[in-house]
């Protein structure tokens, strides 16, 4: 298989505190994305983006397409949401500690033991939830529904 | 402690099926369609996991560059950075290469590459890229 390259683009000005960047993808996907300090840690986030919610949709793509590709099932349909949790270490600073992946998925004639070994399948196979379980945990909340 | 958190709809299976990332909780973006044509073969102007890696490599590197640009002194008043996310279908993501150009008032480029390795290895993103070649390309505007 071919390598593969994908690639972004940030503007940023200024100091961190006070400063913004903007978010530019190479296919031309979404442009000029603004975030901040602010935004990056706070609650609120008023419509903009930061680098783990960037992740966090990695993330649920990568899981989503790895298990379609194990499912091999044409009419089947599969929700994904990854949520990644950023903490802050002793002595490590900030880090990416867990990322949460909840499943829901309809799978014309799949009981559920097979179901919950293809999801595992799609885990072990996603390249997203390999990056990150080197350095932090992936938890998965798979069900089946009719 | 922040969590973020994105949510995928994939309807078929791998090769013929489409998902799409919905509208993220921020708002910021979505939704967007993604395709396993699109990721592996030619974009036809549609994210992937990687390109969205890739973006979030380059908006957390670019923070933490500005960051310790200011704490020793020289806040940025423009930082230019990307990375490009490399990913061979059956091995993964084997190289995030990053690159930025700066526009920061009484540093010398020594010090400035210095400072750009060190925001390399300490970003979080980079940090939970733990087993991914990580490069980056420094300089002065």
């Amino acid at each position: 298989m071919p390598r593969i390259e994908r690639h972004a683009d940030v503007h940023w000005e200024g100091n961190v505190a006070r400063g913004t960047g903007h978010i530019s993808a190479g296919t031309g996907a979404f442009r000029e994305l603004e975030y901040s300090l602010p935004i990056r840690i706070g609650r609120g986030n008023e419509g903009k983006s930061s680098p783990e919610e960037l992740l966090a949709a990695a993330h649920a793509g990568c899981f989503a397409m790895s298990l379609a590709g194990e499912l091999q099932q044409p009419d089947a349909w599969i929700d994904v949401t990854a949520t990644v949790v950023v903490d802050e270490v002793e002595g490590l600073g900030h880090l990416v500690v867990e990322s949460q992946v909840r499943v829901r998925a309809g799978v014309p004639s799949i009981d559920r033991e097979a179901f919950e070994r293809v999801v595992q399948a799609a885990h072990q196979g996603c390249t997203m939830s390999r990056l990150i379980e080197a350095s932090a945990k992936v938890t998965i909340d798979a069900e089946l529904e009719e | 402690m922040a969590d973020r958190s994105a949510s995928v709809t994939w309807q078929g299976d791998l090769m013929s099926g489409s998902g799409e990332i919905d509208e993220v909780p921020s708002g910021a973006f979505g939704p967007l369609q993604v395709t396993w044509k699109a990721r592996a073969e030619e974009s036809d102007g549609r994210t992937s996991p990687e390109e969205l890696l890739a973006a979030a490599h380059a908006t957390c590197f670019a923070m933490a560059l500005a960051h310790a640009l200011a704490q020793g002194g020289h806040a940025p008043e423009r930082l230019q950075t990307s990375a490009t996310v490399t990913f061979v279908p059956g091995t993964g993501v084997t190289k995030s290469a990053l690159t930025v150009v700066g526009a920061v008032p009484g540093i010398d480029e020594d010090a400035f590459r210095a400072a750009a390795g060190d925001a390399k290895e300490n970003c979080p993103v980079s940090k939970a890229l733990g087993g991914v070649e990580k490069t980056v390309d420094a300089r002065l505007q």
